[in-house]
C-alpha cells in the first residue's frame, strides 16, 4: 500500500491545492456546497427507499417516482463528487493517515456499486412483476450503504 | 432579570453542557445525527417546495405529496430539533456571540413565517389548484422562498460550526 502514498504528497503541491490552502473562505465554501448535495443525493435516497418499503406515496408507481426523482438524485451525485474531490485534493495527506476516510471510500465504493445494480433494478421493475423481498433489500441496503457513507464522512473531521 | 446572555453562559457551563462538549463520542454522534437527519426534513421540504414550484411530480396532486411527505419531514426535523438543541446547549455562549448562529435563527423563523403565510393565504384556496401541474403563483413563490431559506441556514449552519 506504501505505493500510492506518493500520490497523496502529490496532491497536495498541485496548484488546486495551493489555492483551497490560501483561500481561507474556500473550504468552507466546498463543505456547504457537498451538504447541499448531500440533501439532494441522500434526500431522494430516502424517499425511494421508502417507496420500496411501501412506507410513502404507496399509490404513485415505483419507476414513475424514480423517473421523476432520479434527476435529483443524480444532481447530488453530480454536486457531492467535484467537491469531495477538491476537499480531498486539498487535505490528502491527512486522508492518508485517516481511517475514517478509509471506510467512507469503502462506503461509496460499495454504495454506488449497489446504487447502479441492484436498486436502479429494484425502481425499475413494475411492482407486480418483482418481488416484495427484493424491493425492501434493495431499500434497505441503500439507506445503510449510503447512510454509511454520511456517517464515515463526518466522522473525518472527528476522529483519526 | 437575567440576560439572554447569562443563560446561554449558564447553559454552557451547566453539568450537561459540559458533559457534550468534552465527550470525544457524544458530541461527534449527535453532529453526525444533525447532519444526516438534514435528508429527512430539509431533504424532502426540498422536494415539497419543488411541487410548489410546478418543477416536479407534477402529474401528483400537491395534497397528496404534503400529506405523504408530512410524518416523515415531522421526524426529521423532530431530529434536528433535539439534535440541534443538544449541540446549542453545549456551546451556548459561543453560539450567542456567533453572527452565523443569530442568522441561522433570523432564517429558521423567516422559514416559518413563509409557511405560515402560505398556509393562511393561497394554502386557504387549495382545492382550486391541488391537481395543476403548475401552481398559482403565490404558492410558486413560498416553493422559492423556502428553498432560499433553507440554503441559507445550512450555510450559516456550517459556517458557525468555524467559529467556535
Amino acid at each position: 500500500m506504501a505505493s500510492i502514498y506518493p500520490f497523496f504528497a502529490w496532491c497536495e503541491r498541485t496548484w488546486i491545492c495551493r489555492q483551497i490552502t490560501v483561500h481561507e473562505s474556500f473550504f468552507p465554501a466546498l463543505e456547504t456546497i457537498h451538504l447541499f448535495g448531500l440533501v439532494l443525493l441522500l434526500g431522494t435516497i430516502a424517499i425511494l427507499s421508502l417507496r420500496l418499503l411501501g412506507l410513502l406515496m404507496p399509490r404513485q408507481p415505483i419507476p414513475e417516482l424514480a423517473g421523476a426523482l432520479g434527476r435529483y438524485t443524480a444532481l447530488g451525485l453530480a454536486i457531492m463528487l467535484p467537491s469531495g474531490m477538491l476537499m480531498f485534493v486539498a487535505t490528502a495527506v491527512r486522508c492518508y493517515g485517516n481511517t475514517s476516510f478509509w471506510v467512507k471510500m469503502c462506503f461509496l465504493t460499495a454504495a454506488l456499486v449497489f446504487h447502479f445494480t441492484y436498486f436502479k433494478k429494484a425502481l425499475r421493475s413494475p411492482d407486480s412483476q418483482y418481488s416484495q423481498l427484493h424491493a425492501r433489500l434493495a431499500a434497505c441496503g441503500a439507506l445503510l450503504l449510503w447512510f454509511g457513507v454520511g456517517a464515515s464522512g463526518r466522522s473525518i473531521g472527528f476522529f483519526g | 432579570m437575567v440576560s439572554v446572555m447569562e443563560v446561554c453562559e449558564l447553559l454552557e457551563r451547566s453539568a450537561i453542557g459540559t458533559d457534550i462538549r468534552e465527550s470525544t463520542l457524544l458530541f461527534p454522534f449527535i453532529e453526525g445525527a444533525h447532519v444526516l437527519a438534514l435528508s429527512l426534513s430539509v431533504g424532502l421540504i426540498l422536494i415539497t417546495d419543488l411541487r410548489l414550484m410546478g418543477v416536479v411530480m407534477r402529474n401528483r396532486a400537491t395534497s397528496e405529496i404534503w400529506s405523504q411527505f408530512f410524518p416523515w419531514m415531522m421526524s426529521g426535523f423532530g431530529v434536528m430539533f433535539l439534535t440541534g438543541s443538544l449541540l446549542f446547549w453545549s456551546h451556548a455562549l459561543s453560539a450567542y456571540h456567533s453572527a452565523a448562529f443569530r442568522a441561522k435563527l433570523v432564517l429558521l423563523i423567516l422559514s416559518g413565517l413563509n409557511a405560515a403565510i402560505y398556509h393562511i393565504t393561497i394554502y386557504r384556496k387549495l382545492d382550486q389548484w391541488d391537481a395543476s401541474p403548475v401552481p398559482p403563483m403565490q404558492a410558486r413563490l413560498a416553493g422559492w422562498t423556502s428553498l432560499v431559506l433553507w440554503a441559507g441556514v445550512i450555510t450559516m449552519g456550517r459556517i458557525m460550526a468555524y467559529t467556535f
